[in-house]
């Protein structure tokens, strides 16, 4: 009785000793990842001295270049993304604003009512933060709590004695609308709806979010069976009526262009 | 042996507990053995005319408990769930919020920005600033110049709405209905159509009035009518398309409607249908080669 005590004991607190060494490892791995993230920003995009143009390393540190650069790199962006023909996604979040162009026209401009960056993007160089958003992000995943389109399947009758009329169709707006878009440069795009004082919208973000959290952590456990450094993805947070979230989702194609400006 | 004062654990707790209780009220409270565990006991403070009311009810409570087995047993069980669950979610919120948290709070070397009069005086600086200010100009200009000066149409399909625009400024706007979404197949399950309006960007290709409705076969399999052969006569429907229409190609037009309750609504096979009087209006405002934007 008092060795089977003995043992359970014993494997009670080995047990918690390697969930308590697992936790640190992966905490270890996890917080190693966003310094290799700004890492790779710094060399992929940082500023780079070329014989040619002998111009002043200062000058990428000063704030009114840094200012003026940033918006040529949004000009820039939006420029190609004009050039695609596509419908893109414009977010200027220095004024809270989401702005879908189509060959650079704004169709539709929403306004953003919270926003946050992740900190790689405010450690990282400026200049190189600059270079990375002056090409347009393309979506290359979404996960939605809506359907891009909303097909519905119908059977034609076998003749007329079966066939009847159209029913209005259901246009109330009760599904929530959370996505999120990843890039094809892992910069995750997160667009939630406003929830306000609606309990049903606030749980199906919990679970949205929930879901998205966990996906992420068996992601990351599976590569840290294969002794990799999980993956973190930069993000932009944004929250917005629910209705412009909608739109925004159902109008950009699959893999369609964002530029983001800050 | 057991010495005086403590109490034999019993092997079936259930069988004699008030036989144990009994003992364990009446024994000195100091040694009291639980499940074959002798366990030393501090004395429990007894209820005292010095102390309060409140406090004298607590400590009655606190000495109930403390020499009751199997209350005793019921609230350590009870802590250790609590304790265990409190655990298992810690070790689910490290995982799951904790380190996804501390992730974006660490430290990093912020690149410090300047503002340095001296470099602001410098030659190349100067040189630098007017071509960057030059460069942003000219992709400003390029963008802006994408946005047309002339009559443009701009269509929500997702909800169902309208603007115009004629000189860069809305001019009216209002209720369509777009593409319902709706995949029909046929009785035999060969052939099937998506009912949804293209997006992206159109232009008015033709304009038509008093348009003549050239019923498409899916029109026939719809109300599961027999397709009649091309140009059969029942193929032609007039007065259904209203006064205007205006093609985008590929058989997709903006016309309007007899169904004007279902304006707002995704009801159609494609095409954009609009009021009598914002489609006179659209009408009257495009022209051929103006564009339509749809999203």
């Amino acid at each position: 009785m008092k060795n089977k005590s003995t043992f359970i004991k014993t494997v009670f607190y080995s047990l918690g000793f390697l969930i308590l060494i697992f936790m640190i490892y992966y905490a270890v791995m996890s917080l190693l990842s966003p310094s290799s993230q700004i890492a790779n920003i710094n060399r992929d995009y940082g500023y780079k001295i070329s014989e040619s143009s002998k111009s002043d390393e200062r000058i990428i540190s000063d704030s009114a270049f840094i200012s003026m650069n940033r918006e040529k790199s949004f000009y820039q962006a939006r420029v190609l993304m004009a050039e695609s023909d596509s419908i893109c996604l414009a977010l200027n979040l220095s004024d809270s604003s989401a702005i879908l162009e189509i060959n650079g026209v704004a169709v539709h401009k929403a306004k953003i009512s919270e926003i946050a960056i992740s900190k790689v993007f405010q450690k990282a160089d400026e200049y190189s933060v600059t270079a990375l958003v002056a090409t347009p992000f393309t979506v290359e995943n979404d996960y939605s709590t809506l359907r891009k389109e909303p097909v519905m399947i119908k059977m034609a009758p076998k003749d007329t004695s079966e066939y009847k009329p159209d029913i209005l169709p259901d246009t109330t707006n009760s599904e929530s609308v959370n996505y999120i878009f990843e890039m094809t440069n892992g910069i995750r795009l997160y667009v939630y709806q406003t929830t306000g004082e609606n309990k049903g919208d606030k749980l199906a973000l919990f679970m949205f979010d929930l879901n998205d959290r966990l996906s992420n952590f068996v992601h990351n456990l599976k590569r840290l069976m294969d002794f990799k450094v999980p993956e973190y993805h930069p993000s932009i947070k944004i929250r917005m009526a629910k209705a412009d979230a909608k739109i925004i989702y159902r109008a950009l194609p699959k893999h369609g262009m964002i530029s983001v400006f800050w | 042996m057991e010495s005086e004062g403590k109490i034999k654990d019993n092997p079936d707790p259930d069988k004699d507990n008030s036989q144990s209780n009994k003992n364990l009220v009446s024994s000195d409270p100091e040694t009291i053995s639980n499940q074959g565990e002798t366990v030393q006991e501090k004395p429990v403070p007894e209820p005292s005319d010095d102390n309060s009311e409140l406090v004298n009810l607590l400590l009655h409570f606190w000495q109930k408990i403390y020499t009751n087995v199997i209350l005793r047993l019921i609230i350590r069980k009870i802590l250790l769930t609590i304790l265990i669950i409190t655990l298992l979610i810690f070790i689910f919120s490290w995982f799951i919020y904790i380190i996804p948290y501390l992730q974006e709070t660490g430290k990093g070397n912020k690149h410090q920005t300047i503002n340095k009069t001296e470099l602001k005086n410098d030659p190349a600086y100067k040189k630098q600033m007017s071509q960057l200010a030059k460069d942003e100009q000219k992709l400003f200009r390029k963008f802006v110049a994408y946005t047309p000066g002339q009559s443009y149409l701009v269509i929500n399909t997702t909800d169902n709405r309208f603007s115009l625009y004629r000189n860069k400024k809305l001019m009216r706007e209002g209720f369509c209905s777009t593409g319902s979404y709706t995949r029909l197949t046929n009785a035999e399950g060969s052939r099937h159509w998506i009912f949804k309006t293209p997006k992206g960007r159109f232009w008015i290709q033709e304009k038509i009035t008093s348009p003549l409705w050239v019923r498409p076969d899916w029109s026939f399999v719809e109300e599961g009518l027999p397709i009649p052969p091309k140009n059969d006569e029942s193929r032609y429907e007039y007065g259904v398309l209203g006064d205007y229409a205006m093609s985008l190609g590929d058989g997709y037009l903006i016309h309007g409607t007899i169904y004007k309750r279902f304006l707002g609504m995704p009801v159609t096979h494609g095409c954009v249908r609009l009021n009598d009087d914002d489609l006179e209006a659209i009408y009257n405002t495009l022209n051929i080669g103006s564009k339509v934007y749809i999203f």
